[in-house]
């Protein structure tokens, strides 16, 4: 199991979008992904749990994964939202 | 994951997440509470944010009594007629010494029923002390039994299950398995076929009762549903304000799985599955998906089969009944 905490700092939180590229970015492993907030944990791999969260900006999460390729997803996940969910080629 | 496991069959990749919600007394004022008592604070703001961790309550008439043995400080206390009745026609010296000894404790908050107002000395000791005190106009009893199934309700543990929850013919029938199955396509022809939605990928069960589990959908989410290639869409919005529900008895636990070829499924039905959740066993079933095969009409007979079950009508054993008769008979007879 690998796991990392990442504070949420885009302005808007987690809405559609961003909850969508997390989404994506999960299906690409096979391994069970998490996203925990205050306790409560939703499944990476369903938007509708992302969303559910209702996260906002200055949100502490906890990216958690468990399985095949864990740590390459959990590292591109935290990635993501230090970013803000820009994507790369806009970051770069 | 450790209050969910599954009866006869494992599998272990079903997302199941404990929920904890905190329930604080402040709860219990109309403006920001969630569990709506129609009571007013009198004293003791200061103590707002503490947390109820048990759902049970005391009646302070042996403690105030000079009874300390057993004060279950940490309830909510009710004062009812007697309890007040009893304050009233203490002199002022001793009131002093009960109520002294009673805010020793760290009371968690009181309330007064039938409209009866705490006096002078008793909201002063609530202020210091910072033990909120309620007033409610309602009689001791029926308060009670409402503060009491509100609390049950508000306290009852809970999960949250990566499903799809509908209800079939009055049957509350949760769509688990992993994404991708057709959780949400099935639960949409469920609708289409006149069925209620209830939630789709996050449900919230909640065990109400010694063996009663509800389950409902997210506040935030309520009637949305991802299906792949649409995006999300709302039930309600499209199919009507009779294609959903707001709640239902989890009843019926159907597992949707990819078929695997080499697996043995149940063709007969004699035994009953049970997947638990919240140490609940609930009646499953496990349904293999295969291009071709008509799951919401499997659904279907599968929840009123279940109102036959409840009913104490079982197909199988009938009819596995009635073979075993009748080859008796032949053995016998001819």
């Amino acid at each position: 199991m690998t796991e990392r905490e990442v504070v949420v700092k885009s302005n808007a939180g987690v809405h559609a979008r961003p909850a969508m590229m997390i989404v994506r970015e999960a299906m690409k492993y096979p391994c069970e992904v998490k996203l925990i907030k205050d306790n409560i944990e939703a499944d990476c791999k369903s938007i509708m749990s992302v969303l559910g969260l209702a996260i906002i900006s200055g949100t502490k999460l906890i990216v958690r994964a468990d399985g095949e390729g864990e740590s390459n997803v959990v590292e591109s996940i935290v990635a993501m939202i230090e970013n803000n969910f820009r994507s790369n080629e806009e970051s770069a | 994951m450790s209050s969910t496991r599954m009866g006869t069959r494992t599998r272990s990749w079903f997302p199941v997440f404990r929920m904890e919600e905190k329930i604080q007394l402040k709860n219990f004022l109309g403006d920001t509470g969630s569990i709506d008592l129609q009571i007013r604070l009198v004293a003791g703001k200061a103590g707002l944010d503490k947390e109820i961790r048990v759902g049970d309550i005391n009646r302070p008439g042996l403690t105030l009594a000079g009874f300390y043995d057993f004060f279950a400080y940490d309830r909510i206390q009710i004062f009812g007629l007697g309890e007040c009745a009893y304050l009233r026609q203490l002199t002022q010296e001793k009131k002093r010494e009960v109520l002294e000894k009673f805010f020793s404790y760290n009371v968690l908050c009181c309330i007064f029923t039938t409209d009866e107002e705490p006096d002078r000395f008793f909201i002063d000791y609530a202020n210091k002390k910072e033990v909120p005190v309620f007033v409610t106009k309602k009689d001791t009893t029926k308060f009670t039994s409402s503060l009491i199934y509100l609390l049950n309700e508000a306290l009852a543990p809970s999960v949250s299950i990566h499903g799809t929850f509908v209800d079939v013919y009055g049957v509350g029938v949760l769509l688990i398995g992993k994404s991708g199955v057709g959780k949400s396509e099935c639960a949409l022809e469920l609708v289409e076929r006149g069925h209620r939605f209830i939630a789709d990928d996050v449900v919230i069960v909640k065990r109400v009762d010694e063996s009663i589990l509800m389950g409902s959908g997210s506040s935030l989410l309520k009637y949305h549903m991802e299906i792949r290639g649409l995006g999300i869409i709302n039930v309600s919005d499209i199919f009507g304000i009779r294609s959903i529900k707001n709640r239902e008895r989890v009843e019926l636990v159907v597992v949707m799985e990819e078929w695997e070829k080499n697996k043995q499924y149940d063709r007969l039905g004699l035994e009953e599955q049970v997947y638990t959740i919240l140490e609940i066993n609930i009646p499953n079933i496990v349904i293999p998906v295969r291009p071709g095969r008509n799951i919401p009409i499997i659904v279907e007979t599968a929840a009123l089969n279940q109102r036959l079950k409840r009913l104490g009508v079982y197909s199988a054993r009938e009819l596995d009944k009635n073979i075993q008769e009748s080859l008796k008979r032949r053995d016998a007879g001819e």
